[in-house]
């Protein structure tokens, strides 16, 4: 039995309490993983509003510098979502994202982040109902592991 | 073993005959018991080279070095460098052939294997000598290392002083070579390959999280690693903006338009970005020479995160780096069957 | 960097307004440092909406706008091409989605709010460093390839070669046709198949802007959409099809004897023949894997009785090159390989046959001049089972999907085996009857209740010979019982696979296969007979079963996609490509390797992008160690400013 997680207490501004809102970065890849997000909505599917989508053309294109540079920024979580392997529109794009982002979570996870901070999926065009599973699932654990502190840079 | 008196003759025969427009070997250091980098061009000059224990630096970060200042000068020697090549250095070369930056008949290699031997590890040897100061160290060709100090000698075993990576080396000599020294083995009596990172990668997340964040607390930036590194030989690196190369084209918007992934700052979340990129840049690159492990004032230790890659790479991808000039990069080529269960 | 942004937020209606306070996030752009102007509208693509930007634009001089609203696959164009017309360069226009991606997928109006925000600032920060871009012209050449010569390569090199457009057609036999002029009748007309076929067949040999190349393959592509280099191979030609004068002295004087592929087996041939009579090019063919040694010296029987001269052993095999605008693949189907239905004795007993070999028993010029004759004794079958879904709908150990013809050429032959032998009894074992052509229930139905064919559902276990019969256990689902028949025959409806030298072809040009093995279309209803690589079109059996009336519709449709693309006189590329930073370059060739288009090669020691190659896919980027490769308006340090906004900054 999964247990219910119990939301995080964090402080904002004011210094009043609030349940922690987990921020998180999505890259989503121009052809599958954001029609995909299109098609969630055109469904009116919903899910957790914590995710703020950036679109790049392919999940090849993601370089680990966006992903560590999000966690450096303050997010809480990052996902990275493609096309299914074989399905890239650009043909391979998604292989190479697949084998650099291995290396990139494995580096994460060998340095202390939790791994769950991290996500990748991938999400053709006609899974709508997929994308939304994933962000709900993702902010759900988000909340369990609190804010991300390691690798936030301090202002 | 290897006959020194074989480099220095062909290191000779190389400047003699105007083959060569310089030798880079080893001699005698004048810091400690390690031995320095040398660029020799006199023939005689050759009967300095030495080949012992002490030859910790990876030659190739010279090459590199090198080739930046011949791009400052104005008339070119344009002939080829002969360096002296151990194993983890022989790699380090074939890995600046694969991306082009020295063309193969820039550089003679001088192949030298350290046989069952290696390279010492200077704090280990403080440690086995109890604060005795060590003059020299060879390796006796029987699993021990010969010590020289002011008072005497001393053998010891190779593996008490030996530095880690060369306990868990697995070749100990170099695949490209012009001329080859010494003889190839290929059993070594010492540890595993990724005998230090499975160390940590064993450890609880807990534990591992404290063991970083302590080591990253610590870094001063003060890049020594990036320094000594041969693979870092960018002109620009991703945290330093300010070394951006400027030139009459330059424009303003240009100079404005640099990206400052990282701050220069020494905080914690800070360096471990640093490391981090580093650590990525690095992969399916970097052959495990140890020396941003031993450079680091602080004694953080960086090889850890390297070889936590490479052995990725080997395990996950069948990577290998440094051993063929005409293989692809790492992360530019991928496999039908690379892991795909972290996807959901 | 550009200073003078105009934001528009769109309500749409209530789509977005419900959901995010439209209103609020027009007023906190407009504080924004380089946003001008910033207002919101009740419907943005609307023709006044689309008029607020035009004299935003002229009244504000923006040199870039934000439009805040539905998804860019919708209206990116609409409001691009507003922008042009307000005089801004048009990919200075971006769109921030918070509809799809925001208002409709959230309920709570403060979060969705600040979401919005995020996304528009976002937007406006990338937009602040795009570039101003022009399309890239690039010239085509008005010339088709057209590969395979079955009826769907005939279709679309017809429909090319009347529009005006020169075309190449390749085929690997040594006459065009394909599977269809195998056939007997054609269903649900029961039409002649080579009497519709062979006036088509004439026609493309005696086009004048039709070029026919048959024994040829095609070994090489290179090149991108308009300007494709395909290297051709011919095999030697040793009859010359100009000379030969068809009189058929040579087959009598040759001595060896191969199967017939055109009887599907069924009879033999000699290594000099004529693959069938109709055959187009109108020639004998010298067959070398099965001639002796084409060396007078062992036989050369056959060039001492041509009296037209037409035959030279000494011919040899030529590669040609062409330049072609696009390239149209028809390359077809086979049917499921013999070996592959042991348990229904295929392979075994030369009285279980495949479609394909039925229809020749049943052909009028086949092995047995249209009488259905066992192969093994030449006697009438009285009892002949047809087992439909031979191969199809089995994931667990054949073919996972249906072959779609089956039912129909099954319910036609037993069609035409009733008519042949009027008091023989057909059989058909099937899981479902899927007819759903003009005509094709009807046809069904008339098979059951008109010609008497007993139609059992349900599957067959096996099929053994016993007492000179062949045993076919089955099972009627609907009486509940299970069946077992002595027949003289069995016809299985093996499944359609894509024919051999697919897997080839699809790695030669570059195009997807899909989990099948078919080649695979960009999409089945946005772009169903184009593959993923522009300017290869897909048509026929080779892109997924079916029957003739689609292939021949499809042809058309590919032939139409391909006019549509060469008819301009210089194709537009989309100008987001990437570009090289050479002061950071240092030649390591990583992008090189990884681009998944190979648009860049060295030179002069630095990466090189051939701007009309590259997709835009930024793989090259996110390769680069050094940040020394960029795609024009998907910036690193565009995204680096997004990153930042999405957090909020």
């Amino acid at each position: 039995m999964n247990k219910v997680p119990e939301a995080v207490e964090t402080r904002n501004d004011k210094n009043e309490v609030q349940d922690f809102e987990p921020k998180v970065v999505a890259f989503l890849c121009k052809w599958c993983s954001s029609a995909g997000s299109d098609l969630a909505g055109v469904s009116r599917l919903q899910y957790p509003p914590n995710a703020v989508p950036i679109q790049v053309m392919c999940s090849g294109s993601v370089s680990p510098m966006y992903i560590m540079s999000a966690f450096n920024k303050g997010a809480d979580g990052v996902l990275v979502s493609g096309c299914h392997p074989g399905d890239c529109h650009y043909l391979k794009g998604n292989f190479y994202a697949r084998r650099r982002i291995y290396l990139v979570q494995k580096l994460l996870k060998f340095i202390g982040l939790e791994p769950e901070r991290f996500r990748m999926s991938w999400v053709s065009a006609a899974e709508g109902v997929k994308y939304a599973e994933v962000v709900t699932d993702f902010v759900k654990d988000l909340k369990a592991l609190g804010p991300q502190r390691k690798l936030k840079a301090k202002v | 073993m290897v006959a020194i008196e074989d480099i220095r003759a062909r290191a000779k025969e190389l400047l003699e005959s105007g083959k060569v427009r310089s030798v880079l070997g080893y001699r005698r250091g004048t810091a400690s018991v390690l031995a320095e980098p040398a660029f020799v061009t006199a023939p005689e000059d050759t009967a300095a080279l030495v080949l012992d224990a002490t030859c910790v630096e990876n030659l190739a970060l010279y090459l590199v070095n090198e080739k930046k200042r011949q791009k400052t000068q104005r008339s070119q020697d344009t002939r080829p460098l002969a360096v002296v090549a151990k194993g983890c250095d022989g790699r380090a070369i074939t890995v600046l052939l694969q991306e082009n930056y020295i063309k193969r008949d820039e550089v003679v290699i001088l192949g030298v294997s350290c046989e069952n031997g290696g390279m010492i590890d200077t704090h280990k040897l403080s440690r086995a000598l109890r604060g005795k100061a060590a003059t020299g160290a060879a390796f006796d060709g029987n699993g021990g290392i010969k010590v020289a100090f002011t008072a005497g000698e001393t053998t010891v075993p190779a593996a008490e002083v030996l530095a880690a990576r060369c306990l868990e080396c697995t070749k100990a000599y170099p695949l490209v070579s012009d001329y080859f020294f010494g003889d190839k083995i290929d059993e070594r009596s010492y540890s595993p390959r990724f005998t230090a990172v499975s160390a940590i990668a064993e450890k609880s997340p807990e534990e591992r999280s404290a063991f970083w964040a302590g080591h990253f607390e610590r870094c001063i930036r003060c890049y020594a690693c990036r320094a000594v590194c041969p693979m870092c030989y960018c002109d620009e690196c991703v945290v330093d903006s300010t070394s951006f190369i400027v030139n009459p084209t330059t424009s303003a918007d240009e100079k404005a338009c640099r990206i400052r992934w990282i701050q220069r700052s020494a905080s914690p979340s800070e360096n471990a970005m640093y490391h981090m990129v580093r650590a990525i840049h690095l992969a399916g690159r970097c052959t495990d020479c140890g020396e941003c492990e031993r450079v680091c004032p602080v004694n953080i230790p960086l090889r850890l995160l390297n070889t936590m890659l490479e052995r990725e790479a080997l395990e996950m991808f069948e990577y290998a780096p440094g051993l063929d000039p005409e293989q692809p990069s790492l992360i530019s080529s991928f496999r039908d069957g690379d892991p795909n269960d972290f996807i959901r | 960097m550009t200073r003078r942004a105009g934001v528009f937020v769109c309500h749409c209606g209530n789509n977005i307004a419900a959901t995010v306070d439209v209103k609020h996030v027009a007023e906190e752009l407009g504080k924004d440092q380089g946003v001008v102007f910033s207002k919101d509208y009740v419907y943005m693509c609307s023709d006044p909406g689309q008029q607020s930007i035009i004299d935003a634009i002229k009244e504000h001089e923006l040199d870039s706008v934000v439009i805040s609203c539905c998804s860019p696959n919708l209206h990116e164009k609409t409001f691009r091409e507003a922008s042009a017309v307000g005089g801004m360069n048009p990919f200075q226009c971006e769109i921030a989605n918070i509809r799809e991606q925001c208002a409709w997928v959230h309920k709570d109006k403060a979060k969705g709010t600040e979401k919005a925000l995020k996304i528009t600032r976002s937007a406006v920060r990338r937009v602040r460093r795009n570039e101003a871009l022009t399309p890239i012209g690039v010239p085509v050449t008005r010339k088709v390839l057209v590969v395979g010569g079955g009826i769907a390569g005939i279709q679309s090199a017809l429909d090319l070669a009347n529009a005006g457009f020169e075309v190449v057609l390749v085929e690997k036999l040594p006459t065009i046709g394909g599977h269809m002029i195998q056939l007997s009748e054609t269903f649900p007309t029961l039409d002649c198949s080579q009497c519709i076929l062979s006036p088509k067949m004439v026609e493309v040999s005696k086009h004048p802007n039709i070029t026919l190349m048959v024994s040829s393959e095609v070994k090489q592509v290179s090149g991108f959409v308009g300007n494709f280099k395909v290297k051709i191979h011919t095999k030697a030609q040793y009859v010359d099809p100009e000379k030969c004068k068809i009189c058929d002295d040579c087959t009598p004087v040759c001595p060896t004897v191969v199967p017939n592929e055109y009887d599907a087996g069924l009879t033999g041939r000699r290594a000099i023949h004529i693959p069938f009579a109709q055959a187009i090019p109108a020639s004998f063919y010298l067959d070398e894997s099965a001639c002796l040694g084409l060396n007078p010296v062992v036989c050369g029987k056959c060039m001492d009785v041509c009296e037209a001269g037409a035959i030279d052993y000494d011919v040899k095999p030529k590669t040609t090159e062409i330049e072609v605008g696009a390239i149209v693949v028809a390359t077809g189907f086979d049917l499921y390989g013999q070996e592959m239905m042991a348990e229904y004795g295929r392979g075994k007993y030369p009285d279980v046959l495949d479609g394909i070999q039925f229809e020749r028993l049943c052909s009028a010029s086949g092995p047995t001049s249209g009488h259905v004759l066992r192969p093994s004794d030449h006697k009438e079958p009285k009892s002949v089972v047809f087992i439909q879904c031979s191969g199809s709908r089995d994931p667990a150990q054949h073919c996972a999907y249906c072959s779609k013809i089956c039912c129909m050429y099954t319910a036609k032959h037993a069609t035409l085996y009733k008519h042949h032998v009027p008091d023989g009894q057909a059989y058909v074992f099937y899981i479902d009857i899927r007819s759903g052509g003009k005509g094709y229930e009807e046809f069904v139905q008339r098979a059951m209740e008109r010609d008497g064919v007993i139609y059992l559902r349900g599957r067959v276990s096996k099929v053994y010979q016993s007492k000179g019969k062949l045993k076919v256990m089955g099972v009627d689902t609907l009486a509940g019982k299970n069946v077992e028949i002595d027949a003289d025959m069995v016809v299985l409806a093996q499944a359609m696979v894509p024919s051999k030298g697919t897997a080839e072809i699809a790695k030669t040009l570059k195009i997807g296969r899909d989990k099948d093995g078919f080649l695979a279309e960009a999409h089945p209803k946005l772009r169903p007979v184009e593959s993923v690589t522009g300017g290869i079109f897909l048509t026929g059996a080779a892109q997924g079963p079916k029957d003739i009336p689609e292939t021949v519709c499809q042809a058309s449709a590919a032939a139409a996609k391909v006019i549509q693309l060469l008819s301009k006189p210089q194709l537009e590329h989309s100008p987001a490509v990437a570009k090289v930073r050479e002061s950071h370059c240092t030649g390591c060739e990583m992008c090189v390797d990884a681009c998944p288009f190979e648009a860049i090669t060295l030179v002069n020691g630095k990466a090189y992008v051939n701007e009309v190659l590259c997709e835009g896919c930024g793989t090259c980027s996110g390769t680069c160690v050094r940040s020394a490769i960029d795609v024009k308006n998907v910036t690193q340090l565009q995204i680096f400013d997004m990153i930042s906004a999405c957090m909020g900054a």
